[in-house]
């Protein structure tokens, strides 16, 4: 299987350099049908397990490997995802990544789909449940197709998420 | 945030997740009620409106577009998929994946609904090894036995199509999950 230089930060490797962009279909379907059939806080459950379980290969290299290690990986992560375009920086206190363009709004746009009015929650959802095993906590700001996403130490974290800060996706 | 390289991943994973939440029932609601009917859509409209030309249309670029090795064969009485690659299972395999106890029924969990709407029945066996074929035709009409007869790429003949490691599932003019044989 081709490997990329970045390829070693994520835990799943495919034969192709990008995913399907298709299967933001059934992301944002998934997402509208768990709210629906069972309500948010299955779907907030839903988005935290992913975070601790599915992730768990991510966030135990986060652990060991600290800030870098949480650049390495999302810069690796949207390298693979079609059509995204990031900036992502390490400083001293933070990774910091710039989401110009979102892949999974643009391409759910172009296809003319309902957008789940809360898609934007789910990167906080799973990416914080992810960064606490870590040791690490986010703060989000945008959504609806551009967004900063800031991962910090929980101990020098800022004010608490304020879910306001997340735009709706439309 | 949840990507879509790793979908497959995050897809197996879901389905456990939900079996082990809500029951088998539910996974197969979600198969029938998200996929088929939220997120394949524009699936459901090219078969509808276009029968078999419209299902060479869908899996035409589908498939292409997610590395699958396949072939097909159609007449104006039947589509024929041989799988010999799944792009979905294989990525499964290849990065040691196995939450759930069956990946492989969710295809016929939405595209058997979406067929039976559509007016179609399904013959389909799975080995869980990335390999499968499906045979798509008129409901309330015999599978034809022209769409079943083997050729060079019937994915039932290759050395590994049923080996112990391969337990078959077999959908025999079927429309429902709950229809394995």
């Amino acid at each position: 299987m081709e490997k990329n230089s970045e390829d070693d930060s994520v835990p799943y490797h495919d034969t192709k350099p990008a995913g399907y962009d298709g299967f933001y279909y059934a992301v944002n379907a998934t997402f509208r049908f768990i709210e629906k059939t069972k309500g948010r806080e299955a779907l907030l459950s839903y988005w935290q397990d992913h975070g601790t379980q599915y992730m768990s290969p991510v966030w135990e290299k986060w652990k060991e490997g600290g800030l870098k290690s949480i650049a390495d990986y999302w810069r690796a992560f949207f390298s693979h995802e079609p059509g995204a375009e990031v900036e992502v920086v390490q400083n001293e206190e933070c990774v910091d990544l710039s989401l110009s363009v979102c892949p999974a709004i643009k391409t759910l746009r172009e296809g003319k789909r309902e957008i789940f009015k809360d898609y934007c929650q789910h990167c906080y959802f799973v990416s914080e449940a992810a960064a606490k095993e870590a040791g690490f906590t986010v703060r989000i700001k945008g959504g609806n197709g551009s967004c900063h996403q800031a991962f910090y130490p929980i101990n020098s974290a800022p004010e608490p998420q304020n879910l306001k800060d997340i735009r709706s996706a439309q | 945030m949840i990507g879509v390289y790793d979908f497959c991943g995050h897809y197996e994973w879901t389905f456990d997740w939900m079996q082990k939440h809500y029951g088998k029932e539910y996974l197969h609601r979600y198969f029938d009620e998200c996929i088929h009917q939220d997120a394949q859509t524009h699936a459901k409209k090219l078969i509808v409106e276009k029968g078999f030309e419209g299902m060479e249309e869908y899996w035409g670029h589908t498939l292409v577009d997610e590395g699958a090795k396949y072939t097909t064969r159609s007449s104006e009485d039947y589509f024929r998929i041989d799988m010999h690659d799944c792009p979905s299972k294989g990525f499964l395999i290849r990065n040691g994946l196995e939450q759930h106890e069956d990946y492989c029924d969710h295809c016929m969990g939405w595209i058997g609904p979406l067929m039976e709407d559509a007016g179609f029945s399904i013959s389909h066996e799975h080995n869980h090894r990335g390999q499968c074929w499906w045979v798509y035709h008129r409901k309330g009409e015999e599978t034809p036995s022209v769409a079943i007869e083997s050729d060079e790429n019937d994915v039932k003949t290759k050395a590994n199509w049923n080996t112990e490691e391969t337990p078959i599932d077999s959908f025999f003019q079927a429309n429902q999950i709950t229809d394995k044989a």
